[in-house]
């Protein structure tokens, strides 16, 4: 007597599922197939299959993660390999599991991004010789077996031990030094700040120490508060936007006269530099040129002390499509134009010839060595 | 206990996740114009290449039971909190606590036999998780204080003790970044594939254990009849804040059992940062699996398949990730909304009690206990 | 067709609800066979019958909350299909639950417009014209009506008014009352049928659910008697009496009083001693309390719910520790002691919210009847039950104690009321007992259920067992009370010989704890 409402909607919902199912199921394996078509129809002369897992995050993270996938991805098309895949780690717990489904899938080239993979990276790269590894921010180090060092001596040539895992590391005192040496020339009260994510990231602890000692080269006088937003690497460290700018302000209404602001923190940094454009002083981006990344704080970005992740992504790939490549740590530093500052683009007047020889004689100083940006600020 | 009884039981759960998969195919649908332009046939290569990294090869079947294993322990926590009318969101942070109470005693014991090591270490991680469960039982039963918000309190100190103890007293000498020395000969065994470790077994018994206790002894009873009535509890002589007390400490128990397992099978130490979802899939898995231990079993294995298979699918079919939570998401939300499902697939309400869902609604507005 | 408004007299001919062959089969069970019901207008007809006779399922189906197998619904001679509660408002009928369905937050008006709220414009509540509504028919009843009061600080009587009133706001006019008389008082249940007789008068027509024999035979114009899915019997008031219709209804002669025989008590079992007891929030509701309880004797104890009655049990049971006296059981002092070690000191207790307390009603039989038991042999070894026993055990109690029940796994909410009480007395009277309490032990059940309560107590009794009887309902503690005590705020007031004791005379001592009155005859104020 009640007719059946609901029923005829769902039926149809349902049948037209089943129906997709049934032809999904004679032309699944092709479609699988073909969705990879587009991308090696251009032609490619390199069948090298290149996979990357991200660090803890997103792909688009206009960071470390962007910037390697974006090096990735140009490192395929130089060498005319097919366009790379990635695996976004959710959680810091599936960091193996994300690289062994590479492995599984038997890709050639595997880029994992981010130093607390480098454990994980270091046991697949042992198990997988036959497998290309490539570790962003990674270095290197293993006992005399090729294992992960559990006792951090570093016992073991990586480049012996392990020939197929290239650990990219920055030096990131020199980027910091730079930006050091900018900030403590433009700083009108001699009273500078930087931001990091957290102590506990060699990379962050080495930014921060290169730039309090360049900010000292230039004016001894100068007070440099360092302040770090976590005690350990997790999102309020590196993810969050919201977290930094409220901690920026904080740092902000106790030093009134900070008219720099330097940021190392990832994404939470983004907020600081929002913070900074809200206080009208000047702020100094980090990793990649984020007068392009965040446009929205680029009206107080004077340049960013940059680490050129791209190049260094793709440099590795075109090293094993060319078979040059070698394993163990392989530095990243300014004798390979792998650092540096960004364009100052709408600042280029602040930077007087003045300021700009003492940026050339840094350069130059840390190029041949007479310029050590780990004093007298210890890096980590 | 009639087939009739079990189709009833299932057919929610199951049908919620058809719906899940409904829209998460429309969302792939919508959004495949992001990435490679329209493409109808999205979610068909997508949910193919789910299924075959879950179980295409030998090697996604230990990877999806590898997955699986801390849910379901997990899932456990939770579920057999709401057999007794408790909502423990506190699985994160047990968890937490196990993994490096499992960690700095693997590490201290690292050089030991493993037959030495490893029950150490796993004692270790089930008594911190078992002892940071009956935190809120405790509150609970002497103060009346709300074990939704102690455990959700308790979560982040467990975030922010860990973070202290890495960095700090457990921090390994010479790492350049901080972690947890190496568990050494404390690690669990690997028993199949490249990954497939000794813990899993830890959840393979635990299911029995837990369903056997439930439902086939008094204390089982004591803890059931707490979660349908603490006061029917309380006129046949049952002590409900002990049995509260007991039962969120054995939740910590399993969570901390899941957190050991993490740590001693798979990453050998546990780093600054340690991050996972273990903790409040959990939720999800004790949900789905209408907080019976069998249930549990499944919906962890089927929520460790996602997991697993979502890694080929991200590869294969380049769909994010993310799409894994906005299934879980959908599926908890058709859960809660049974009564949406109901609608759509005309389905009379059984008479069946779902106390699972009681507790969950019920958990923001009970009483103390007497 | 559109709803009746206001209702208008159509000639007694064509009946204003015509229920044709009503038949819903339910899994195992045939709920409705065949049912005719035929009201007429301006008709109060009353529907009869046990629990679980079938008067919810066919009332479910008027409601539109069922829809049944076979069968034709008629209003006013016109076919018509309810798929929903909100058609079967929209037709005109209302029901009014036995458990009240208000908010008790919100206010009376809010309470009546909720879910059929006036709009003024798009979006905007249109309280005024509303208001104006209402006071217009609470005006007509004489009611002098707060709109604005909470509906939580009404007392039922005025909370099963404002039902009533939603009923009308609604232009109901076929007004269905679920067992109305349940919750009131003998003054309330008079005053509410004054408005059911008004109403009638007006041309609403009233179906009126309810076992309470001598209140159908008072409100009703005709009686249709339900049994088993099936109409049994339909009656007029004048040619009745209320021994037919129990017989009718149960289907069986039914003793309406049970035949208590002669008591032989013998040493007191139980002795309180200036008991005093707090509420949850700690104010001190039982003052000073003394009586005794002797072997074989059934002591009852009467009082208007909410007397410090429930807390008094609850001391007594182990539920509540006790603030100052003494409670000895055979000489042992077991003041404060756990409910689990009375138990075990042979005392048993039938608690008066069996939903809330006596049972656990997602649990099967089984387990309830092992509820109390369940942690020793033969039900246990160790922390191991023994299903076996447990189940053996059921199957036994079921038989000895009568629980109409499809099995022995069936979930205790999906029986009626009056198994359920029977599951809850067989659990706790199958074992010897020094001391049994029965609070409110046939409240909301059917005759047949209440006889049979009844003849286990006696049966108790005569086997020896202290039995301390509390009670609202005053016949029922004439009944059975060898002697009656009365609580009025919190103390007992009088104790009396219960077979010499009357109505008049208890039913004083309740309301008015006997001070504005010298206590007469055997009434022997003891506080």
């Amino acid at each position: 007597m009640r007719k059946p409402r609901y029923g005829l909607g769902a039926g149809a919902v349902a049948a037209s599922i089943i129906l997709a199912a049934c032809q999904g199921g004679g032309a699944g394996n092709s479609t699988s197939g073909s969705s990879s078509t587009p991308s090696t129809s251009a032609g490619p002369s390199n069948s090298l299959k290149i996979g990357l897992v991200t660090d803890v995050g997103t792909l688009d993270d206009k960071n470390f993660n962007q910037f390697s996938w974006e090096g990735a991805k140009k490192g395929a098309a130089d060498i005319g390999a097919p366009a790379p895949k990635s695996v976004v780690t959710t959680a810091s717990a599936d960091y193996a599991k994300n690289i062994k489904s590479f492995v599984d899938q038997k890709f050639d080239i595997i880029v994992t991004v981010g130093f607390a993979l480098g454990n994980d990276t270091t046991k697949a790269a042992k198990a997988n010789p036959g497998i290309k590894f490539i570790g962003v921010d990674q270095g290197v180090c293993v006992t005399e077996q090729g294992e992960p060092d559990p006792s951090f001596g570093c016992k073991g040539d990586g480049a012996k031990l392990l020939p197929n895992y290239q650990g990219l590391v920055f030096k990131e005192a020199q980027p910091g030094y730079l930006a050091g040496i900018v900030a403590g020339s433009i700083s009108k009260s001699g009273h500078i700040a930087a931001i990091g994510g957290t102590k506990v990231v060699p990379a962050v602890a080495n930014y921060m120490a290169g730039y309090a000692n360049g900010a000292a080269k230039v004016n001894p006088n100068v007070k440099v508060e360092l302040q770090y937003v976590s005690d350990q690497p997790d999102a309020k460290a590196f993810n969050d936007p919201a977290g930094g700018k409220a901690f920026a302000e904080q740092l902000l209404a106790k030093n009134k006269d900070v008219d720099v602001l330097f940021q190392v923190a990832g994404k939470t940094g983004n907020g600081v530099l929002q913070a900074a454009c809200n206080a009208n002083i000047h702020a100094i981006g980090v990793d990649v040129d984020q007068h392009l990344s965040t446009p929205e704080s680029a009206k107080c970005i004077v340049t960013s002390a940059e680490k050129k992740l791209t190049k260094a992504v793709s440099d590795a790939i075109k090293r094993v499509s060319e078979k040059t490549d070698k394993g163990g740590t392989v530095p990243l530093d300014i004798t390979t134009d792998s650092i540096g500052l960004a364009p100052f683009y709408d600042f280029q007047n602040l930077i007087t010839p003045e300021i700009q020889t003492r940026i050339d004689d840094a350069m130059k100083g840390l190029k041949d060595g007479s310029v050590d940006p780990c004093k007298p600020m210890k890096c980590s | 206990m009639t087939l009739k009884r079990a189709v009833r039981l299932l057919s929610i759960p199951v049908l919620a996740i058809f719906l899940a998969l409904v829209v998460g195919a429309v969302l792939m649908i919508l959004s495949s114009p992001l990435i490679n332009g329209l493409d109808p046939g999205l979610p068909l290569s997508a949910y193919a290449a789910l299924v075959s990294g879950a179980f295409g090869s030998p090697d996604a079947l230990v990877q999806t039971v590898v997955s699986a294993t801390p849910l379901i322990l997990a899932g456990l926590a939770v579920g057999i909190g709401f057999k007794a009318g408790l909502f423990n969101i506190g699985g994160q942070g047990q968890f937490l606590v196990g993994a490096v109470a499992a960690a700095a005693v693997g590490a201290a014991v690292s050089t030991a036999g493993g037959v030495v090591a490893i029950p150490l270490a796993l004692l270790a991680g089930v008594v911190a998780g078992a002892a940071y469960g009956f935190i809120p039982g405790f509150l609970k039963a002497y103060t009346g204080a709300h074990e939704v918000v102690t455990t959700i309190m308790l979560n982040y100190v467990a975030i922010q003790m860990v973070g202290y103890l890495i960095t700090g007293p457990l921090r390994a000498q010479g790492a350049t970044f901080a972690r947890s020395p190496s568990v050494g000969n404390a690690a669990l065994p690997v028993l199949f594939g490249s990954n497939g470790h000794l813990g899993v077994l830890f959840a393979v018994i635990a299911v029995p254990i837990a369903w056997w206790l439930l439902f086939r002894t008094t204390i089982g009873f004591e803890v059931r009849t707490v979660g349908a009535s603490p006061d029917a509890a309380r006129y046949a002589g049952m002590r409900p804040r002990l049995v509260m007390m007991l039962t969120l400490a054995v939740g910590g128990l399993l969570a901390g059992l899941a957190g050991a397992g993490e740590i001693l099978g798979i990453s050998g130490y546990m780093p600054a940062g340690y991050s996972t979802n273990v903790g409040f899939d959990g939720i999800t898995v004790a949900l789905l699996g209408r907080a019976n231990p069998i249930g549990i079993l499944l919906s962890g294995l089927l929520l460790g398949a996602m997991r697993a298979g979502s890694n080929l699918m991200q590869i294969q079919a380049g769909v994010p990730v993310q799409v894994i939570d906005v299934l879980q998401g959908v599926i908890l939300f058709f859960l809660a909304a049974e009564l949406l499902v109901r609608r759509i697939f005309r389905i009379r309400a059984a008479r069946v009690q779902v106390d699972e869902l009681q507790t969950v609604t019920r958990s923001y507005s009970s009483q103390t206990p007497k | 067709m559109e709803p009746p408004d206001p209702p208008t007299i159509t000639p007694a001919s064509t009946p204003a609800l015509e229920m044709r062959g009503i038949t819903k089969r339910y899994p195992g069970v045939l709920a409705n066979d065949a049912i005719d019901l035929e009201v007429r207008p301006g008709e109060i007809h009353a529907l009869l019958g046990e629990n679980g006779a079938g008067k919810s399922t066919l009332m479910n189906i008027l409601y539109g909350l069922a829809v049944p197998d076979d069968g034709q619904i008629l209003l006013d001679g016109t076919p018509v299909e309810m798929r929903s509660p909100a058609e079967a408002i929209a037709y005109g009928i209302s029901m009014v639950h036995q458990h009240f369905m208000l908010v008790p937050v919100l206010s009376v008006a809010d309470n009546i417009l909720l879910g059929d709220e006036p709009v003024a414009g798009l979006f905007f509540l249109d309280r005024r014209r509303a208001h104006a509504r209402l006071r217009e028919l609470a005006g007509g009843f004489g009611w002098d009506l707060d709109l604005d009061a909470p509906v939580g600080s009404l007392s039922v009587g005025w909370q099963q008014r404002v039902e009533i009133l939603k009923a009308l706001y609604r232009n109901a006019s076929i007004l269905v009352l679920d067992e109305p008389t349940a919750v009131l008082t003998p003054q309330e249940t008079q005053e509410i049928f004054a408005v059911l007789r008004r109403l009638t008068g007006e041309g609403y027509s009233v179906i009126f659910i309810s076992h309470k024999l001598y209140e159908v035979l008072e409100i009703a114009d005709r009686i249709t008697v339900i049994r088993r899915g099936r109409v049994v019997g339909q009656r007029v008031p004048a040619e009745t009496d209320e021994d037919d219709l129990a017989e009718l209804m149960v289907g069986r002669e039914v003793q309406l009083t049970v035949d208590r025989g002669e008591s032989h008590p013998g040493a007191p079992a139980l002795v309180v001693e200036s008991l005093r007891a707090a509420d949850d929030r700690g104010h001190e509701v039982v003052h000073e309390v003394s009586f005794e309880v002797r072997a074989g004797e059934i002591f009852g104890i009467a009082g208007v719910a909410g007397n410090g009655q429930d807390e008094l049990v609850e001391a007594l049971a182990g539920l509540r520790a006790p603030t100052a006296g003494r409670v000895r059981l055979e000489g042992r002092d077991v003041t404060g002691h756990s409910a689990r070690d009375l138990h075990q000191r042979n005392v048993a207790y039938v608690p008066a919210d069996r939903h809330r307390f006596g049972l656990v009603l997602s649990y099967p039989l089984t387990d309830n009847l092992v509820l109390t038991d369940y942690y020793h042999a033969p039900f246990a070894r160790g922390i191991v039950r023994d299903d076996g026993a447990i189940t053996r055990h059921a199957a036994t109690a079921i038989e000895r104690f009568d629980v109409r029940t499809p099995s022995t796994t069936a979930i205790a909410a999906t029986l009626s009321g009056g198994n359920q009480q029977k599951v809850v007395v067989a659990r706790e009277l199958d074992r010897e007992l020094r001391l049994l309490i029965l609070d409110q032990p046939t409240r909301g059940l059917d005759v047949g259920s209440i006889e049979f309560i009844h003849r286990q107590a006696i049966a108790k009794r005569d086997a020896g067992t202290a039995i301390l009887l509390v009670s609202a309902e005053l016949d029922e503690i004439l009944e059975l009370s060898d002697r009656i005590g009365v609580m009025y705020r919190g103390r007992l007031v009088a104790i009396v010989d219960g077979p010499s004791a009357s109505r008049e005379e208890i039913g004083l001592l309740m309301a008015t704890g006997g001070r504005e009155v010298t206590p007469t005859g055997s009434a022997s104020p003891v506080a």
